[in-house]
């Protein structure tokens, strides 16, 4: 009865519970967008740099050359030479060595040259069909071929680079063997090949300046001529990057400095860049978060001044309560669960807006980078600290107001009246 | 019934009232009348437990109010004592039932919500038991305070100014309902008034001087 009073109150004056609400709503809900997103933005950027200990790839931008060839997500720094990679490649401090090839997109989805070993990595396997094994044979990554409906058999041109606007690679079609199983990384949103497949798609590319830069051009009745399918072993021939997994903690220090010396390649610890990645970010989730901490804030005073501004009209009603029996601590209690209840309000409907901003971000980012957060997991942990929090702001804000209904005195309110 | 002994009290050191005894039997009815500032208003809160004298006894149905702790007090009230106002007060967001039914929670922990109906049926504003208080007139308001001062059978009924600011026709109603239905609720009933349209319907008096 006591909890249906505190409720019926705060919707009899509606303006300043909205108010009220309104506040902590956004607050709650910025904070739990951001609590979910930092998490599963951290958890996807870790999950793909398993068992990379170095990239090893054209010099430029580190972060640049992570984006690109661990994450997908950015334009490569360059190409590198094969023939110069294989040096370190069959290095015996290296366990494991990925060697990726950038070649064309089928709209808009990388297709990408690499060993069977990317997927080991990613610890996919083949759901549906084989594993590619001649050239022009490709295997889909799970959200793509349930995205762009495409099963095993089906044939495909690719578009030029990697934008879908390129121009359409008509002499050589992509053969469907195989669908990846699903892994929640990156490896979903590819299309894999062989690497001899990217360089026979561009045979006469040589040339040119690598893919993506500036006068790269194809020359008219470039690819009309047939030629013999290529290898791995093809001498003098190009690659964009290659994933290393070292056996010796101090070859993955010294190699960083060595390659970049010696060599026209760099070799970059992803794990590196990516911690200064999410220090650069973490500055923007910081400042958002104080923005959140702000706006709960300043909804705990307008509750505050809600409560303390009906506590003069309430009076009266509070003295009739106990007329009627009620004990000082009823009272209190009346303002106290009059608050909290707001803040339970507030937070159901900020946790419920957090989500609804979470799936929209989610689309625009799959779109934009094909990283797309699930609005519907629950960190107990830490939303459940924010709920305490939440509650606690209300705690705060019915304080002074509960008290000055504890000490009020009837007799005097009811003669004056 | 109530009765009181000795009743003291002052607010500061200069100004102290000496209160008259008084005793009244269950279903029987006192007025107590008198000029203002003579505190008509602070005897009726003594005897509601509202305020605590300095010196002094209030024994209803033989237990003393004064003795009793302030938690005790107010549970005391609540079952024991309905008070109705000069001005009708009520939870403004609660309906006229909801009004009547947290009186009786609050004193007993149940609604009584049948009890709650039968009296206002017996006040005759049965069909505004859905609305707020609010939106009654000042007549009915008066009506539903009387229903909440019985709501819990109390053994003395308490009225401040009840009439005051009501019309003849409605100051008649009230007072009617109050006598009859204190005595059929048998309870004591207190009124404290200087309305003189009702002074000479009572025999028992007492003035404060």
């Amino acid at each position: 009865m006591i909890a249906k009073l505190a409720w019926k109150n705060i919707w009899f004056k509606p303006l300043n519970t909205i108010l009220s609400v309104i506040l902590l709503t956004s607050s709650v809900a910025i904070i739990t967008t951001l609590i979910l997103v930092e998490k599963q933005f951290e958890e996807k950027f870790s999950s793909n740099i398993e068992d990379v200990d170095l990239v090893l790839g054209a010099q430029g931008s580190p972060l640049q050359l992570i984006l690109s060839s661990v994450y997908q997500v950015d334009a490569p720094t360059g190409n590198i030479n094969f023939d110069s990679a294989k040096l370190w490649m069959n290095n015996p401090y290296v366990e494991k060595a990925i060697p990726l090839a950038f070649g064309d997109n089928y709209r808009g989805y990388k297709i990408l040259g690499t060993t069977h070993d990317y997927l080991t990595k990613f610890k996919a396997k083949v759901s549906d069909g084989r594993l590619y094994e001649k050239n022009f044979e490709v295997v889909f990554g799970s959200e793509i071929a349930q995205k762009l409906n495409i099963s095993v058999g089906d044939e495909f041109f690719g578009s030029h680079g990697d934008a879908e606007e390129g121009e359409v690679h008509e002499n050589y079609a992509y053969k469907v063997v195989g669908i990846a199983t699903h892994t929640g990384k990156v490896v979903d949103n590819l299309i894999l090949c062989t690497i001899p497949t990217v360089w026979q798609m561009h045979v006469g590319h040589e040339e040119n300046p690598a893919h993506g830069e500036e006068g790269h051009v194809h020359e008219e009745g470039e690819h009309e001529h047939e030629e013999a399918d290529l290898t791995l072993e093809e001498p003098n021939m190009e690659i964009t990057a290659v994933l290393l997994k070292v056996r010796n903690q101090m070859a993955k220090l010294t190699w960083q400095r060595l390659i970049p010396q010696n060599t026209k390649m760099q070799a970059v610890s992803p794990a590196f860049e990516v911690n200064r990645l999410f220090g650069l970010f973490g500055i923007g989730v910081t400042a958002l978060q104080y923005l959140a901490y702000g706006i709960m804030l300043i909804s705990g005073i307008s509750i505050f001044i809600a409560l303390f501004n009906s506590l003069k009209e309430r009076k009266s009603e509070f003295a009739l309560l106990r007329v009627n029996g009620a004990g000082r601590f009823q009272l209190l209690k009346v303002v106290m669960i009059e608050s909290l209840l707001l803040c339970v309000v507030g937070f159901v409907f900020g946790t419920i807006l957090g989500r609804v901003a979470l799936s929209f971000l989610s689309n625009s980012s799959e779109a934009d980078f094909k990283m797309s957060f699930n609005p519907y997991e629950f960190l107990w942990k830490k939303e459940g600290t924010l709920f305490l929090l939440t509650l606690f702001v209300g705690f705060i804000a019915a304080l002074i107001p509960a008290i000055k209904a504890y000490n009020l005195n009837i007799s005097k309110t009811l003669a004056n009246a | 019934m109530i009765s009181t002994k000795n009743l003291r009290f002052s607010y500061s050191k200069d100004q102290e009232f000496i209160f008259p005894d008084l005793y009244c039997e269950a279903g029987s009815t006192l007025l107590i009348t008198g000029d203002s500032g003579k505190g008509k208003t602070t005897y009726l809160h003594l005897l509601a437990g509202l305020l605590q004298p300095t010196l002094g006894e209030i024994i209803i149905d033989k237990t003393d109010l004064v003795s009793l702790s302030e938690k005790k007090t107010d549970r005391y009230r609540g079952k024991n004592i309905g008070v109705v106002f000069q001005k009708s007060y009520f939870i403004a967001a609660l309906t006229v039932l909801e009004n009547l039914q947290i009186a009786s929670w609050l004193a007993t922990g149940k609604k009584h919500t049948k009890r709650a109906k039968r009296l206002l049926e017996q006040l005759g504003i049965e069909n505004q038991a859905s609305k707020l208080p609010s939106q009654l007139s000042i007549g009915q308001q008066q009506r539903v305070s009387i229903a909440r001062a019985l709501m819990n059978e109390p053994k003395v009924l308490l009225a401040d100014e009840p009439t005051s600011s009501l019309d003849d026709k409605n100051a008649e109603k009230v007072i009617d309902l109050l006598t009859s239905l204190s005595k059929e609720y048998k309870a004591a009933l207190l009124i404290v008034t200087h309305d003189s349209r009702i002074k000479e319907k009572f025999i028992n008096k007492i003035t404060l001087v």
